[in-house]
């Protein structure tokens, strides 16, 4: 598969980056020392107190820093670990759920199926963030339970689809023989039929990683994340810019704060989105038309 | 299957899913038993204030007496109040709060739906009759960076653009922050009160539909109509910048799935000029595929729509449910929730019915 991912320069360059950012995540906390999950904070910069005016992008401080005195760059690196470690919990363990869902769903039929897609289908009517507010709210502000909240909000979209997936599966002619060999209902999905129906949960997966790093940013940016103002989390960085008060007049006066943690977190999510695209194309070719 | 055969039929499916939306709002809303009550005392925080709320609500009786009453307040517009700490609304009820909060997002929601309409199916449409050309690639990446860029960071950066020291020429700049500029049009300016200046219910003036742009229109307030409009133009651009790309992108692939069917081939054969067979026979099979989309297209745009709220300070249900999560005001985050899962299951509903009407094919099942 990575032969064929690696014949377009676009996929190539989603999966060089995407590289880029994991290695990222494991040495750049290394790299920069100090705690992984907390900014750097800078108070006093030649005798200037900066607590409440960010400074400009400058050698000693690449990305300039954010109200707070936090050091950007500090900031930016140690939050893709934060980002990508969310990220990968969420999708790995709402793929895991929605998929089992789904599968049972779509092999049981009948009114088991029906139960699961109706309350499904309910949690896909609530806008994410939104759910995801709520059930901040009732969990608490805690980075657990930003990630139960996620994958609350995260594992229906998997049921639909596999339980599309396993429909059409089911329907074959090897899942047929399967069952004549007397094979359980459960070794007929989990060594048949899902196996078969597996490449476009690796490209919701793909694709989910930057979706859920949206989320996650948004929620830090509105003030759902943990632990407070100094959380290495590239929404909770940007959010920090707008901390200072003043409105409009004075964002504009500090544009990097905005501009420079965003433009990272919209790099990776270009590069992921077009990863899961490029994986889609190799393992179901009719899609690329 | 009779079309209000199956209007009726989806009508009826609709009372599980509206009954387990409640079921999910009554647990989440019951998960704090101390911030619902304190969401019904009202501007009273007192032993008997909670005691009296504790009978009404029926919490110390069984589960099923407990979502009875619960259910029964949601339909009878029984919301609680908003928190002691609002700063401005303290005790008001919910409801109310709903009331004058709702006609803003469903005015910035229709406009964002609106540019995507306009916008981003023709693109979807023109992507997939150009394929892999310039035009192709160019829309493409359009949709690809519009789904992955985070809706608060361009809503930041276009208020960067656009604000007093941004660097759009001056006549472009707009004062940005929520609706419209009250004090332009208050007592202040010419003396004269513009009716529609009351903002919650002040002095007795009516606002006939909370829509800015339809009530300044009522009053045949011009120069306040486009005031209203440059406010929301921003933030509704934000909106549809961010969930064009599901729907281009689908557009752009029913298009090519339609192209490829037999009767592209016999319209082009007998020599049908390629703009009618595009504009007669595939867009309009591209478009009845597309709607089945628009459900999950409107969960990511209320979404969008609640973050870009938060944004530009618009005075909608998504600021609300920011400022109040930020303050544990159970009963409002609740309000809107309800109120948000409804509008989608409504809007699915008739997305679903103009699919089945489209394509009466969904209709024999």
């Amino acid at each position: 598969m990575l032969y064929f991912l690696t014949r377009s320069p676009l996929s190539t360059a989603g999966l060089v980056i995407t590289i880029f950012y994991v290695l990222l995540a494991i040495f750049g906390p290394i790299i920069v020392g100090g705690n992984p999950e907390f900014m750097r904070e800078v108070l006093y910069y030649n005798g200037q107190y900066i607590y409440n005016t960010p400074l400009p992008p400058q050698p000693a401080f690449p990305f300039g820093t954010t109200y707070g005195g936090f050091d950007i760059f500090n900031g930016v690196v140690k939050g893709a670990r934060i980002d990508l470690e969310v990220s990968a919990l969420v999708v790995f363990s709402g793929a895991l759920i929605g998929s089992v869902l789904g599968a049972i769903a779509g092999y049981v039929g009948g009114t088991v199926s029906d139960v699961i897609m109706r309350i499904t289908d309910i949690f896909l009517s609530i806008p994410f963030i939104v759910l995801a507010v709520v059930l901040l709210l009732v969990l608490g502000k805690t980075l657990t339970s930003m990630v139960e909240a996620l994958v609350i909000v995260w594992w229906p979209f998997y049921t639909r689809l596999v339980r599309g997936q396993v429909l059409t599966a089911r329907e074959h002619k090897y899942v047929e023989a399967s069952v004549a060999a007397g094979a359980s209902p459960f070794r007929t999905v989990l060594r048949h039929i899902l196996p078969n129906s597996i490449y476009p949960i690796y490209v919701q997966v793909s694709l989910d990683f930057g979706n859920v790093i949206l989320t996650l940013a948004s929620l830090d940016f509105l003030g759902f994340g943990f632990a407070g103002q100094n959380l290495a989390e590239w929404g909770n960085i940007i959010g920090l810019a707008t901390a200072g008060g003043g409105g409009v007049e004075t964002i504009t006066s500090y544009w990097w704060t905005i501009l420079i943690p965003g433009l990272v977190l919209l790099i990776l999510v270009v590069s992921l989105n077009i990863l899961g695209d490029g994986i889609r194309d190799v393992t179901d070719p009719r899609s690329r038309m | 299957m009779k079309l209000y055969v199956y209007v009726i039929r989806r009508l009826i499916l609709l009372i599980p899913v509206i009954l387990g939306v409640t079921v999910i709002t009554f647990i989440l809303s019951h998960a704090d038993i101390g911030l619902l009550i304190a969401g019904y005392e009202g501007k009273t925080r007192s032993l008997a204030a909670r005691l009296i709320v504790i009978h009404e609500l029926h919490l110390n009786g069984p589960v099923y007496v407990q979502f009875f009453y619960y259910f029964t307040n949601l339909f009878t517009g029984k919301w609680g109040y908003l928190s002691p700490t609002e700063p401005v609304d303290a005790g008001t009820p919910v409801f109310t709060e709903f009331l004058r909060r709702f006609p803003p997002t469903a005015e910035l929601s229709i406009i964002a739906t609106i540019f995507v309409i306009a916008l981003g199916l023709p693109l979807g449409v023109l992507s997939g009759v150009k394929k892999d050309r310039g035009v192709d690639h160019a829309t493409r990446l359009a949709a690809m960076v519009g789904v992955s860029i985070p809706t608060f960071w361009i809503g930041l950066l276009i208020l960067i653009l656009i604000g007093p020291k941004g660097p759009l020429p001056h006549f472009l700049q707009v004062t940005t922050e929520g609706q419209i500029d009250f004090l332009k049009y208050g007592f202040t300016s010419s003396g004269t009160l513009q009716p529609w200046v009351a903002v919650s219910g002040a002095s007795g003036i009516s606002r006939p539909t909370g829509f800015m742009l339809v009530d300044t229109l009522l009053y045949g307030d011009v120069p306040a109509f486009l005031d209203a409009l440059e406010h929301v133009i921003w933030p509704a651009l934000v909106v549809a910048l961010t969930s064009f790309g599901v729907i281009t992108r689908f557009m752009r692939s029913s298009m090519l799935e339609t192209l490829g069917l037999d009767y592209i081939r016999t319209a082009r054969s007998k020599g049908l000029p390629e703009k009618i067979v595009i504009k007669k026979h595939a867009r309009r099979n591209a478009y009845g595929a597309t709607t089945t989309v628009m459900g999950l297209f409107f969960a990511g745009l209320l979404s969008g729509v609640t973050v870009t709220e938060y944004v530009f300070g618009w005075p909608g249900m998504g600021q609300w449910l920011y400022t109040a999560a930020a303050r544990a005001d159970l009963v409002s985050v609740m309000a809107t929730t309800f109120v948000f899962t409804i509008v989608i299951v409504i809007a699915n509903l008739i997305v679903d019915l103009i699919y089945s009407y489209l394509d009466p094919r969904v209709r024999l099942d």
